[in-house]
């Protein structure tokens, strides 16, 4: 290790021994400039802010107040540095943003830390190296002129020195090192910006390309990231954040909060604290899981808020938002030229709301200080953060600390890449307040959700263009106007507590390269400056990606007009030299087709659904306030390809030239060109931020409604370099996303004739404006687009936003509802309607029903023995067997509550009528079944009645028991007894008059307990089966078996419990209902018979994999209550599985195909729904939300082979059964605890799906994976029920 | 009150033994209890891939994955690929002496260049071993397709399919001959390398245009 990797502290640096560091006052900083956010200057306690330190063994700390977002920034100062000091890359270690340590140079923001920010250390660096030298000739009694350096040491020829060949104080060597000069010194300089550093020409690093000094550390799992920084005595807190979801100024912001029910929490281990502060709410735990199950479950009560209003019409909603206009250039007379131009345009280009979406949720740790080492060091506060502004965060820091500013130390390290500001500031100020309030180091992991919801966004926009051509096809007038709602972002926090008032403050923010780089002789440049509408912060490109989005496609609209080659109109009238260099060798790269009018690539001759285009953009990113600078200049050619048929664009290829002048690191500026360039094309494309329609809530939480671009949309990316190593560098990277989108609309429109005005394009966007195209000229040809006049295409958002509606709208029901509604909720609510209206009838007759039952009771001999059984009666055989049944007959699904003992009861188990809780069945004396008798066991078991006579509710299904064998029934009894004793509480019912009269039970027995199951005939078994049977050496005949599978079927087993529909009262139909499914708890259990709706029939062999198994490769995985029961078997013997296999096959499917078989029919089913194109019905969205969402485990092939078993849904029972209900459980709440862990986890998507977004993928799992199936009409009623229903249901 | 179990976990072929509630799944195990930086937090619903490790050689989403579901199965992280190139594939000898020894893929990801921020790269790497050990020689198609779930917002796409491109080549070295044959590549980092070349003040550099 370097003395330069050894940290340290701007205030320590002066006592230190063997160092010479150049310092600067602490800069003022720009002030009061209007409408721009402050800039937060240090204190001048704070002493001289350190630019570069060089240590007495020749390594280097250099300083710099900007932060390193991925961008390769700290790689290209270290390059700086080197350079100016002659060492290698490795000699410099880079100290970034932290507050104790690096200088302030304000926000890490618009493409300026190295155009603008590194200038102060070259500076600081190329004074040492000229102190080095002057200090070197001193010693050698020498002109500087006369010393180089080289080898780490400075060098003089023999030649120069006095005497020939000695230094005054080193007579020996005519070498020094920097050892020598230092020593034990300390020696400060102060920076001189006039130093003359190195000349270009004589550069051996910058301009090279370097490899990034971070990447091995990260390959590694190093620490590096802020998410990995742990410290002793670190807790973990979660934040709940409210429900106006990326919403951060009006009257209800931090005053939303009703309440919390801490009591919520009470299940909840090591819970160190729960915080509330007006609206901000924090839990804080020993361990993060538990945190993370504090946030979740802790109940809150928020009041309804207004909402901002729908911005689902961005245009609509911007223009009716309050601004002030702000004018920045008149030249000419725009208006007047306008009215009198021969081609007149008025075109509107609206930007949405788009996110940063950092990959990476921020986190940040604070570490409240005691007051010891407060008074002993002056820090307050220090926090770990991910930040792009350490020192407003700082600022905002104290604030919560109610300390000085320098009273609180921000260490930054390093974050997932953000493209302007995320969330790692809010979570800092979140960690703060829950670190004070628990009086230790807490920290804060957002979820993807809060990240997702609450990050500032990338602010909508709405550019009006008005411009024209005159007679000779040149442009005359070009009138700009562009609105943009600002993007303060107060610090989350600060606002939830109400430590800040939440207003909305105007910003000057959309004026970002609002000049067009075409000469106009009459050119109008206005703005609309507003308040923030939704959170917004700067992201990549701030204002300017979406003003030159307009320019870009208005030149090219132009062209059109004009009928030239939008290339050589751009040319034509494009003023800088540079730029229209760049632009040319762009073009030339791309090998540019020239061309007047749209369509004269055509479709693809392989695939003519494709029609192809090319499409050109320029813009120079002119960022900060009005006029601002100028970063790179960049340039792109697009190729696209575009679906007529489904409207989905791809872009096949972007050559992107690339003007930076100098580049510090030219493969570190390549890839920043790639990512911007990658960046862009998924903005373009499918980036836009989900509202509430009501509210504009945010309601993209994940990446399934907000999708990015992923490896199967790459398009190659060819860069052009300009060679200008000699002039300044300009902001590089960034620049090259800002012409893009107007690239690909421009590609859009050669491709297809349709101008696209409103990104993302969408393949419901593109095909929403082909078909009003078609319909509009469908004689038409491929010359259509170029005779079109002025606002042909006014009319796209209204007619797009008809189609969506149209194609998504659940209430557009087309099948009838179906059978399964009668389910047990149904009957429940049927039956408490009967008797709460109280009608006579009814009431009589419950009364009757009431008299009987208490008779009943009466009759009912208490068979509870004073002493406990002997269990030595009992073999252990017979105890094994008993325990096979006891998991066959599942007891401990029901008689095992959430995380409570095994078999001791208390599970509530919902039914129409109220809440039966399971008993006891562990052989405690009190609680349990300690005093049973063998007899007393039967009777329960035959006949529900219980020890002590009171008769049980059918939810215990002794209506199947009772046809247990003699012996089987002996079993169950000597494992019951042989269990571990556990005492309980008794459970107390909530069963709603008069279904609390157990009574009522004797009367319900004498209607439905000898209710005989149908028996099928054995002789269908199918040969096949019978082969199977043989082949793993069952020693029974088919037969026996058949009859052992029915017997274990309707016993113990108790299969019609789930799967056979249950009548008004309760009792399991029979007849043809028998095991012809049911719904229960909101779970369809399937058809056990020939109704099943599975894709591909079940046979023996299917059946034993799934019971045995929990998935099988042709009919998925066993979900919800029934992957339980499957774990729960797994002591059952391989022969009883298979014995019940046969029985249920033959009534299922008496024709018992073979695998071979079923491979084939499933082989033709994943072909037919590979091959099925949903996207024409208008089922983009929730494709879309199906990719983001579910694709990387369920893809039928063509994605990642995870672990788990990714049985196809096109051959899943559930995607094909006649109501949605299980898909939707299982979307909602996933399957954390599958029936087999080789099968793969499934998350909850409860918490991270709205609603909309639920239905979406319904509809289009429904549609893809089931064809041919009707649609479900159910969807939404179902949702609503399932949501409402408690999570471990 | 929720109730723990203690449970082995087999990670990077140490055992550890833990207290531990059905709640926690097997990132915030490796994260918060073996102490691993590796595996990161980027949904916790399974979509991005950064939280990619391999249970028993197969890359599973740590963030979805209840740990007592996986006692008893092989858990390999990111730190542990050195040791997993060991036995299955060749091992990397990192140039520079002070750092780890390096597995193939990691050494092709640094030599690619292949991140921005880094933060997806646990995943992007994790599913490259995945792929390489199941496929050694997979087509672009079979790349895109193993990675296509895993999402990276810097865009760093174009430099991670150059470093599987990389990994395939690096894993088809045999280990004894892992050094020499992989001259044709550059070494890790010239820079890092230190020159000792003469600079002198009044020389003139070459700089060499740019393309």
């Amino acid at each position: 290790m370097t003395r330069a990797q050894i940290p340290f502290k701007r205030q320590d640096l002066p006592s230190m021994k063997g160092v010479i560091w150049v310092a600067r006052h602490p800069v003022a900083g720009p002030q009061g400039i209007t409408g721009q956010p402050p800039f937060i200057a240090s204190s001048p306690s704070e002493g001289l802010e350190v630019l570069v330190a060089l240590w007495s063994d020749a390594s280097v700390t250099a300083l710099h107040g900007h932060v390193d977002l991925g961008t390769g920034l700290r790689t290209a100062l270290g390059q700086i540095v080197a350079e100016e000091l002659c060492m290698d890359l490795s000699d410099v270690h880079l100290e970034m943003g932290s507050t104790a340590t690096a200088p302030n140079q304000g926000a890490t923001i618009a493409s300026n830390s190295i155009q603008t920010h590194a200038q102060p250390l070259r500076c600081a660096a190329a004074q040492l190296f000229v102190w080095g030298l002057a200090q070197s000739a001193k010693r050698f009694g020498v002109s500087a002129s006369q010393v180089s350096y080289y080898n780490r040491g400075f060098h003089v020829p023999d030649s120069a020195l006095v005497g020939g060949h000695a230094t005054l104080d080193n007579p020996t060597k005519g070498v020094l090192s920097w050892n020598d000069l230092i020593q034990e010194q300390n020696i400060c300089l102060e920076l001189d910006l006039s130093v003359s550093t190195k000349p270009s020409h004589q550069y051996r690093l910058v301009g090279q390309s370097a490899e990034r000094v971070d990447i091995p550390a990260k390959a590694q799992g190093d620490l590096i990231f802020v998410h990995d920084m742990r410290v002793e005595g670190m807790l973990h807190g979660r934040v709940i954040r409210p429900p106006y979801s990326g919403v951060d100024s009006g009257d209800f912001v931090g005053k939303s909060l009703i309440g919390i029910e801490r009591e919520s929490l009470a299940h909840i281990p090591g819970l160190v604290g729960v915080v509330v502060q007006g609206d901000f709410i924090g839990v804080v735990c020993l361990r993060e899981e538990h945190a993370e199950q504090a946030m979740r479950d802790l109940v809150v009560h928020w009041r309804d808020w207004p909402g901002v209003g729908s911005l689902k019409d961005t245009q609509a909603a911007l223009s009716k938002h309050p601004s002030v206009e702000r004018e920045l250039l008149n030249e000419g007379n725009a208006q007047q030229a306008w009215d009198t131009a021969s081609v007149k345009l008025d075109e509107t280009y609206v930007w949405p709301y788009q996110m940063h979406a950092s990959i990476g949720p921020s986190c940040a740790l604070a570490q409240w200080c005691t007051d010891e080492e407060y008074q002993a060091t002056g820090i307050r506060l220090r926090v770990w953060a991910g930040t792009q502004n350490p020192h407003v965060l700082r600022a905002d820091l104290a604030l919560i600390a109610n300390a000085p500013d320098v009273g609180v130390e921000v260490i930054r390290m390093e974050a997932a890449g953000c493209y302007g500001r995320n969330c790692a500031d809010d979570v800092a100020a979140d960690a703060a307040i829950l670190s004070k309030a628990v009086n230790a180091p807490v920290r804060v992991q957002l979820s993807r959700e809060q990240e997702h919801a609450w990050e500032p966004k990338g602010a909508a926009q709405v550019m009006q263009v008005k411009g024209g051509l005159d007679s000779a096809g040149n442009p005359v007038a070009y009138d700009f106007l562009s609105s943009y709602p600002s993007n303060g972002a107060p610090t989350l926090a600060l606002l939830l507590t109400g430590l800040i008032e939440p207003v909305a403050k105007v910003y000057e923010m959309g004026d970002r390269t609002a000049k067009p780089p075409y000469q106009y002789p009459n050119l109008r440049v206005r703005v609309q400056d507003m308040a923030p509408i939704l959170r917004a912060s700067w992201l990549r490109g701030v204002s300017a990606l979406p003003n030159s989005f307009a320019h870009e496609s208005f030149i090219d609209e132009l062209a059109h007009q004009a009928h030239v080659d939008p290339l050589e109109f751009r040319l034509a009238w494009l003023e800088d030299p540079r730029a229209q260099a760049l632009l040319r060798d762009t073009a030339h790269k791309a090998q540019w087709r020239p061309h007047s009018s749209p369509q004269e690539q055509g479709a693809d001759p392989k695939d003519p659904d494709w029609l192809k285009g090319q499409g050109v953009a320029y813009a120079r990113y002119v960022h900060s306030k009005w006029p601002g600078f100028g970063a790179a200049y960049s340039a792109w050619v697009a190729d696209v390809e575009v679906n007529q048929v489904t409207g989905e664009v791809h872009v096949s290829k972007v050559v992107v030239g690339h003007d930076a002048g100098m580049l510090i690191n030219p493969k570190g500026v390549e890839h920043q060109v790639n990512g911007n360039v990658l960046q862009t094309t998924s903005r373009a494309l499918m980036e836009e931020v989900q509202t509430h329609p009501r509210t504009g809530a945010v309601q993209s939480l994940e990446w399934g409604s907000y999708p990015i671009l992923n490896f199967r949309q790459v398009p190659v990316i060819e860069i052009v370099h300009m060679p200008r190593q000699n002039e300044a560098p300009l902001g590089a990277g960034e620049s090259s996303s800002v012409p893009g989108t107007a690239a690909i609309a421009n590609a859009i429109f050669d491709a297809t004739g349709i101008r696209l005005r409103n990104p993302p394009f969408t393949p419901e966007k593109v095909l929403a404006a082909l078909n009003s195209a078609h319909r509009a000229i469908p004689s038409e040809g491929a010359n259509h687009g170029a005779n079109l006049g002025v606002n042909d295409w006014q009319d796209q958002p209204n007619q797009l936003a008809q189609n969506q509606n149209k194609n998504i709208d659940p209430h557009d029901a087309q099948y009838p509802s179906l059978s399964q509604d009668r389910n047990w909720s149904f009957i429940g609510s049927q039956l408490l309607k009967l008797t709460r209206q109280g009608l006579a009838l009814a009431s009589s007759v419950v009364m009757c029903l009431l008299a009987w039952g208490l008779y009943g009771l009466t009759m009912n001999p208490n068979w509870q023995q004073r002493v406990s059984p002997q269990l030595s009666m009992y073999g252990p055989k017979m105890i094994e067997r008993g325990a096979q049944l006891a998991a066959l007959g599942n007891c401990s699904g029901c008689h095992t509550a959430e995380n409570g003992a095994l078999n001791a009861g208390g599970k509530p188990i919902q039914t129409p009528f109220g809440v039966v809780f399971s008993t006891n069945i562990t052989p405690d004396e009190n609680s349990g079944l300690g005093r049973w008798s063998y007899k007393a066991f039967e009777r329960a078991m035959r006949e529900g009645v219980s020890a002590d006579g009171h008769h049980l509710y059918p939810a215990f299904p002794y209506t199947s028991f009772k046809d247990l064998a003699d012996e089987d029934m002996m079993s169950l009894y000597a494992w019951s007894m042989s269990q571990t004793p556990v005492a309980t509480q008794p459970y107390q019912n909530t069963l709603s008059w008069p279904f609390n009269t157990r009574g009522l039970m004797r009367f319900w027995n004498t209607l439905f307990l000898n209710n005989p199951s149908p028996l099928l005939e054995p002789t269908t078994l199918d040969k096949q089966a019978t082969q199977s049977l043989k082949a793993v050496e069952r020693a029974q005949q088919p037969d026996d078996l058949f009859k052992r599978g029915e017997y274990l079927v309707s016993s113990v087993g108790h299969c019609s419990a789930c799967h056979t529909e249950r009548g008004m009262m309760g009792n399991e139909k029979r007849d043809s209902h028998y095991l012809s499914g049911a719904m229960v708890n909101d779970w369809f259990a399937p058809a056990l018979t020939a109704k099943n709706t599975a894709p591909l029939p079940w046979t023996a062999e299917e059946l034993f994999r799934y019971l045995r198994t929990g998935h099988t490769q042709f009919h998925g995985v066993a979900s919800g209550p029934m992957a339980q029961i499957i774990k729960d078997w797994s002591s059952v013997p391989d022969e009883d599985l298979w014995a019940m296999s046969i029985y249920l096959a033959n009534s299922m499917n008496p024709r018992a195909q073979t695998d071979d078989e079923l491979s084939t029919m499933a082989t033709v089913r994943l072909e037919q729904s590979k091959a099925l194109e949903v996207k024409a019905r208008g089922l983009d969205v929730g494709q879309r939300q199906f990719e983001g969402s579910c694709s990387a485990c369920h893809h039928e092939g063509g994605g990642p082979n995870l672990l788990g078993t990714n049985a196809p849904l096109s051959l899943n029972t559930n995607v094909h059964g006649e109501s949605p209900n299980n898909l939707i459980q299982i979307i909602l709440k996933g399957c954390p605890t599958p029936a087999n862990a080789q099968m793969g986890f499934m998350p909850a998507f409860k918490d991270s799906l709205t609603d909309s977004q639920v239905v979406d993928l319904v509809h289009y799992i429904r549609a893809r994976y089931a064809p041919g199936k009707p649609e479900w009409t159910q969807v939404n009623e179902t949702l609503e029920k399932l949501r409402q229903m408690p999570t471990n249901n | 009150m929720i109730h723990s179990k203690r449970v082995q976990l087999r990670v990077n072929g140490r055992e550890h033994t833990l207290d531990l509630t059905p709640q926690a799944t097997l990132l915030h195990v490796l994260r918060n209890d073996v102490e691993l930086n590796g595996p990161k937090y980027g949904c916790g619903l399974g979509e991005c891939g950064s939280c990619t490790v391999l249970i028993d050689k197969k890359p599973a989403r740590s963030c979805v994955i209840p740990v007592l579901g996986v006692i008893g199965r092989e858990i390999t992280t990111l730190e542990g690929l050195p040791a997993l190139s060991l036995e299955g594939q060749c091992l990397q000898i990192s140039p520079n002496e002070s750092l780890p020894p390096l597995h193939p893929v990691q050494r092709a990801f640094i030599d690619a260049q292949a991140a921005q921020c880094g933060y997806c790269l646990n995943g992007m790497i994790m599913m490259t071993v995945a792929l390489l050990l199941r496929n050694p020689q997979p087509s672009r198609q079979e790349v895109i397709e193993a990675l296509s779930a895993n999402l990276c917002r810097c865009g760093a796409h174009v430099e991670i399919l150059k470093a599987v491109d990389l990994a395939v080549s690096y894993s088809q070295v045999p280990l004894k001959n892992s050094l020499s044959t992989l001259k044709p590549h550059e070494p890790l980092n010239p820079l890092l390398k230190g020159h000792d070349s003469a600079i002198d003040g009044s020389e003139q550099a070459n700089v060499p245009g740019v393309q």
